[in-house]
């Protein structure tokens, strides 16, 4: 059964990632705890959102524990509803979109399908980037840190060439990126202050 | 076709044709990332063999790009040290890096939590 209230905020234009939160957490309190379906077009913004949600949900969970401090009964119920709901929602949510990828890889072609899998495994060498980080900080750095650094780098290099493939394409020219294209998306993204630079200091008068 | 690097300063200074022995060095050492570079370069969208000198600009940008932020993570928080939050902190404003860092970090308990829970299985059988 489709909650008309749940699935209003949802549905909201704006979607400022901390009031989305809000709004949900209002509305759920003030109705019976289902763990039902929202309704099929709700499920697109959510989807929309995962990149903030998770961004988001530290927040919610934060103010979360404010409100219990300050008023009584009613939040610390509202505390014991609210991360169920949510990792259910969150659950749903997961379950879907796994099914989606799953539909679309199976209809993938064979070229489709190597790059898929190239995406998908290829990772920088742990113990390069522990040589790296340490010959850095000359001390050592927990295991976490270094996954932490190789999929932010992984995700770093996407951006790059996604840039420059848009740059590529813009000027006519075919796939094998050249280095006039990487520089190009180089410049493009530090004006948009997407790669950081210490490299020069901010004199504001002089 | 491809552009040489004769353009000084744009990013590393490549066109220096020397061995190893430059304190500056980062362009100089030997390209630690090569394989693994093409592989994501082309997982990504680029062609099946990448030019070697994108592969090449790739990898200092990469290199910077963990300097970068291996300095940043020294100054903040515990100084001198690098720990996942200080990570987390300075990713904070990018959606895409932070959701990703997040990810990674949860999956790696989720592992490590189901390996104990098979190694006390055993155990216990």
């Amino acid at each position: 059964m489709a909650d008309p209230a749940r699935i209003k905020p949802e549905d909201s234009p704006e979607k400022e990632g901390f009031t989305n939160d809000e709004h949900l957490k209002t509305d759920e309190t003030e109705h019976e705890p289902e763990p039902e379906t929202s309704a099929d077009g709700s499920k697109e913004p959510s989807r929309q959102d995962r990149p903030r949600d998770l961004n988001t949900e530290g927040e919610a969970a934060a103010a979360d524990d404010e409100e219990e401090g300050t008023s009584g009964q009613p939040s610390a119920k509202r505390l014991k509803l609210e991360p169920e709901k949510k990792k259910e929602k969150r659950q749903k949510v997961d379950e879907d979109e796994i099914q989606k990828m799953q539909v679309l890889v199976s209809s993938f072609s064979e070229e489709q399908l190597n790059r898929y899998e190239m995406y998908r495994r290829s990772a920088f060498p742990k113990a390069a980037i522990k040589r790296l980080i340490q010959s850095i900080t000359g001390s050592s750095v927990s295991q976490n840190v270094v996954i932490a650094m190789s999929g932010i780098s992984k995700v770093f290099v996407g951006e790059i060439v996604e840039e420059a493939l848009d740059v590529c394409e813009k000027w006519g020219d075919t796939p094998p990126l050249q280095p006039k294209h990487m520089r190009e998306a180089v410049r493009r993204l530090k004006s948009r202050d997407q790669i950081p630079n210490s490299k020069y200091k901010n004199i504001l008068f002089h | 076709m491809a552009d040489e690097e004769d353009e000084p300063g744009f990013e590393e200074e490549l066109d220096d044709g020397s061995g190893g022995l430059d304190a500056a060095g980062h362009g100089r050492r030997k390209r630690l990332f090569s394989k693994e570079l093409r592989c994501m370069m082309y997982g990504f969208g680029d062609d099946q063999n990448p030019y070697t000198e994108s592969v090449d600009i790739l990898e200092d940008l990469v290199i910077e790009f963990i300097t970068e932020m291996t300095h940043k993570a020294m100054s903040i928080g515990r100084q001198g040290r690098v720990q996942v939050e200080d990570i987390v902190f300075l990713i904070r404003k990018d959606p895409r890096k932070f959701a990703r860092v997040k990810d990674l970090l949860t999956m790696n308990e989720e592992l490590k939590r189901a390996r104990k829970a098979f190694d006390e299985a055993n155990y216990g059988s």
